[in-house]
């Protein structure tokens, strides 16, 4: 099942019960591939989902089984390879929700709640200074909220409150200001995406948190959004869409805004003496489908080489930092960081690009401990060296 | 001394090696939903101790350890059979060979790769792939089947039609013997490599074999519907046997068709009828002369329907997703049967004729896999929440063995499940031949036991057949298989 062919999800039962536990998946998911044991596995963990929830096997839900149901980065590998069709990162996902409803889940997705609950954001600071990262603008009044613009930017979280991150959404604002984008933040009044909820099985909690930002959209009277962090545009993208029936909502990652301004020729680009990889940010490309808009921009700066790395697209392997595993299993994620490094340091590019706050965080970290001469930008980061 | 003995197992793999209850559960089975009423009477399945050696000498140690204390050990790797292969039946050792990963030599001079035994078919072609070079032969499971795997069960699937079984395509291989004995053998060694093809793991463990291999070569690509099976299965013999030999001869009888179309998987949107699907690989004049063999066997025939090109190519992208009918169940059972090609018209027809005497939908696809053999499987949608119900319908895959067997053919492939036919699949000599060999080279039976060689007291062909045809007798009475 790919992002282009729709879910075919039923119930977690069903789906467990027809799973035919070929373990096409063990191949394809990067948590197997470090941890090695059957139960690390998506087929290991469906047979024992089936025995509790659809054989009724209560006991069977273990700290163990909690546990590896948390060592997932709800990348997707899973589903696209699976020969049964199943939709497994829906599955994960409700799993994750029977196991919060058991009270069983990790200490550390109930604190995540706690804080999102408190703050609206997953940092610690108030939801208030949302708009911090603006005061190293020329013009910082420019994004505070205003009714009417045409684009909205959805900052996120990530980029909105942690300095590394906050480069991305200055660098998004100096593009649209050279490119005389009309575009407006919802500044504190954007709250979390909620995809940190949802990916801690408390679905039901991030649906207010859908509500909200669906609410001040509108009230802003925005009909373009566009999104830099690859998570909160799946949220946007695939699921908000029960608060946003009836209205009329352009979701858009900052890739396709960004490739359509190099279409239109609203930005020039001079030239870059590199050789370029992309990371493909699961939540952007298998799980939403879009890999061109980036490969676009890329490709359209005169002097960069582009090369793809081994595993790209559809194919593309995870940079260990999604699904929430980061903060149950650190060690674990920043392993599978290290084989997506392998490939780009095969690939020989100079810069590595993603479109993921995460992904470059992740990848950050892992080229930094390889030692390896390669610099991680997001795709905004590149445009605006590029722009000079 | 075994407790001991799988203490120092577990003491010198630390973390690659575990004896937790939660763990070693998931090491007790395969693809095959099989009800614990039925297996835990019979067979201890549980391993003691799961280890996942990371190479040769290690693979050697645990077998020389496990030998000395007269522990089973049961190798496993992508455990992608419905036979219980890599389930152990008498605890022990199940050895996890996923570790023993990656090519370790290529060879273009002789057109060999050396590829250690737990790599999957997939990760061997994609390393090929982009050397320019492929495999000649793979399983139609290759995502997940690894290397050591195929060579230990029968070795037919895509591209054996024209490359010959995967033992004809092995020029060597390291194996481990019960002892803990390091072998490399060939077709000219004692014992030679044949004995460990198709052995099931119960003659050794193959660390590494080295492979033929192929420069990749331009393919095209048929899908044709027919409106009925005999004409369909006369075009499969003519195209099989036609000058151009097809690199794959996939079919899928009516049954299955509807079944794919009731789950909106048809290619093309096809409803009924059934479908060949034709792909050939080789130089641009041999695939202008296979495109001129399937024109000329179309042109004017009403019973064919050929369909786009790009719904072909898109069947093919599809090879490894037979699996994808079980959406319709969610569960299923069936038989895959080593038959005859030329029977397969009349084993479809028979099956046809129990479909209605049973009342169920048995969906049958295959592959040609030599130019006299096909493997089909036949199967059916259960339900195995109803326990009952699910184990009286496992005498209906007898009924699809009885109809295979009426046509020359036996199931595919021996593990626990299907010894209760050995005396279908082997001829007297042969299997008092393959005993032999089991005999000379694991005197104490502590590799893989159970498999292949001779079938439990109570799934004897005797006991097991009269039981199994009182239960499908049952079911014919009530008029009720599958999972109505």
């Amino acid at each position: 099942m790919s992002a282009e062919q729709g879910s075919r999800f039923t119930t977690l039962e069903n789906e467990a019960l027809i799973c035919g536990r070929c373990g096409y998946c063990r191949s394809s998911c990067p948590v197997y591939r470090v941890i090695g044991w059957e139960s690390a596995s998506p087929r290991g963990k469906i047979s024992m989902a089936k025995d509790i929830f659809a054989k009724g096997r209560k006991d069977g839900l273990s700290d163990e089984f909690v546990q590896r149901v948390a060592q997932c980065t709800l990348c997707g590998a899973c589903s696209s390879i699976c020969s049964t069709g199943i939709d497994t990162r829906t599955l994960w996902l409700e799993l994750r929700k029977r196991i919060a409803q058991s009270g069983k889940g990790p200490k550390t997705y109930d604190d995540i709640r706690n804080t999102l609950l408190v703050n609206r954001n997953i940092s610690t600071f108030s939801n208030d200074d949302r708009l911090e990262w603006a005061q190293d603008l020329d013009d910082p009044e420019v994004v505070e909220p205003r009714a009417g613009a045409e684009v909205g930017y959805f900052v996120g979280c990530v980029s909105s409150f942690f300095p590394q991150a906050a480069q991305i959404s200055l660098a998004i604002a100096e593009i649209f200001g050279e490119a005389g984008v009309d575009f407006t933040t919802m500044g504190g009044e954007e709250w979390c995406c909620g995809f940190p909820l949802i990916s801690s099985g408390f679905a039901d909690d991030a649906r207010e948190f859908t509500k909200h930002n669906v609410d001040k959209i509108k009230e802003l009277g925005i009909h373009t959004l566009v999104a830099s962090c690859a998570s909160c545009y799946h949220v946007w993208k695939h699921e908000s869409q029960a608060e946003l029936a009836g209205y009329d909502l352009e979701v858009l990652h900052t890739t396709e805004y960004l490739a359509r301004l190099v279409e239109e020729k609203g930005i020039e680009l001079d030239e870059l003496d590199e050789v370029v990889t992309y990371h493909d940010p699961c939540d952007l490309g298998r799980n939403s489908g879009v890999y061109d808009a980036p490969r676009k921009i890329i490709t359209s700066i005169p002097g960069v080489r582009f090369v793809e790395l081994a595993h790209n697209r559809s194919d593309s392997l995870c940079c260990g930092g999604g699904g929430n595993l980061q903060s149950v299993d650190p060690e674990l994620a920043a392993t599978i960081a290290q084989l997506r490094v392998e490939e780009i340091k095969e690939s020989g590019a100079t810069i590595v690009v993603s479109a993921c706050q995460q992904c470059e965080q992740m990848l950050s970290t892992a080229i930094r401990s390889a030692g390896l001469p390669v610099r991680v930008m997001d795709i905004s980061q590149l445009i605006l060296e590029a722009m000079g | 001394m075994k407790a001991e003995v799988l203490d120092e197992i577990k003491r010198k793999y630390g973390d690659r090696a575990t004896d937790t209850p939660f763990e070693r559960s998931l090491y007790s089975r395969d693809l095959a939903p099989v009800p614990a009423l039925l297996v835990d009477p019979l067979f201890n399945t549980m391993p003691d101790l799961v280890v996942r050696p990371a190479n040769v000498e290690e693979v050697a140690e645990i077998l020389r350890t496990a030998w000395a204390g007269n522990i089973p050990v049961t190798p496993r790797a992508g455990a992608s059979t419905v036979y219980f292969d890599s389930v152990p039946v008498k605890g022990g050792v199940v050895m996890d060979l996923n570790l023993l990963r990656g090519v370790v030599g290529l060879d273009e001079e002789r057109m060999t790769v050396t590829v250690q035994a737990g790599t999957t078919w997939s990760e061997l072609d994609d390393y090929l792939n982009r050397r320019g070079l492929t495999v000649k032969s793979y399983p139609s499971s290759a995502p997940v089947a690894s290397i050591g795997g195929w060579f230990c069960m029968m070795g037919y699937g895509i591209g054996s039609l024209k490359y010959g079984s995967l033992l004809s395509q092995v020029r060597a291989a390291e194996v481990v013997l019960a002892t803990g004995e390091v072998r490399v053998v060939t077709r000219d060694t004692d014992p030679p490599l044949s004995w460990f093809a198709a052995s099931e793991g119960t003659l050794g463990i193959v660390t590494w074999l080295e492979l033929e291999v192929r420069r990749l070569s331009p393919m095209k690509h048929f899908l044709i519907q027919f409106t009925n099976v005999p004409e369909m299965t006369r075009v499969l013999t003519e195209l099989k046997d036609a000058s151009v030999t097809p690199y794959n001869l996939h079919f899928a009888d009516p049954a299955c068709v509807r079944a794919m179309h009731d789950l909106g998987l048809t290619p093309g949107d096809v409803q009924d009828g059934c479908i060949l699907e034709i792909d050939y690989e080789g130089t641009d004049r041999e695939l202008a002369q296979a495109e001129d063999i399937i024109r000329t066997m179309a042109a004017g025939n009403k019973s064919i329907n050929m369909l786009p090109n790009e719904v072909a190519e898109m069947e093919w992208k599809e090879r490894f997703k037979a699996l994808r009918l079980k959406r319709g169940g969610p569960a299923v059972l069936g038989g895959e049967v080593w038959l005859p090609a030329d029977e397969l018209a009349g084993y479809l027809a028979d099956i046809n004729k129990m479909s209605l005497r049973y009342g169920i939908d048995l969906i049958s696809y295959g592959h040609v896999v030599t130019p006299e053999h096909a493997t089909v499987m036949t199967m059916f949608y259960t339900d195995e929440t109803k326990t009952l119900k699910y184990i009286f319908n496992l005498s209906l895959v007898k009924k699809i063995h009885d109809i295979g067997y009426r046509h020359h053919g036996c199931p595919y492939g021996v593990g626990l499940w299907n010894t209760p036919y050995i005396d279908r699949i082997f001829s007297r000599k042969r299997l008092a031949g393959l005993r032999e060999r089991k005999k000379t080279l694991d005197p104490r039976g502590t590799m893989n036991p159970g498999k292949v060689y001779r079938s439990p007291l109570l799934m004897n062909p005797y006991i097991f057949g009269m039981g199994m045809d009182v239960m499908a007798g049952i079911l014919r009475a009530a008029g009720r298989g599958g999972s109505g």
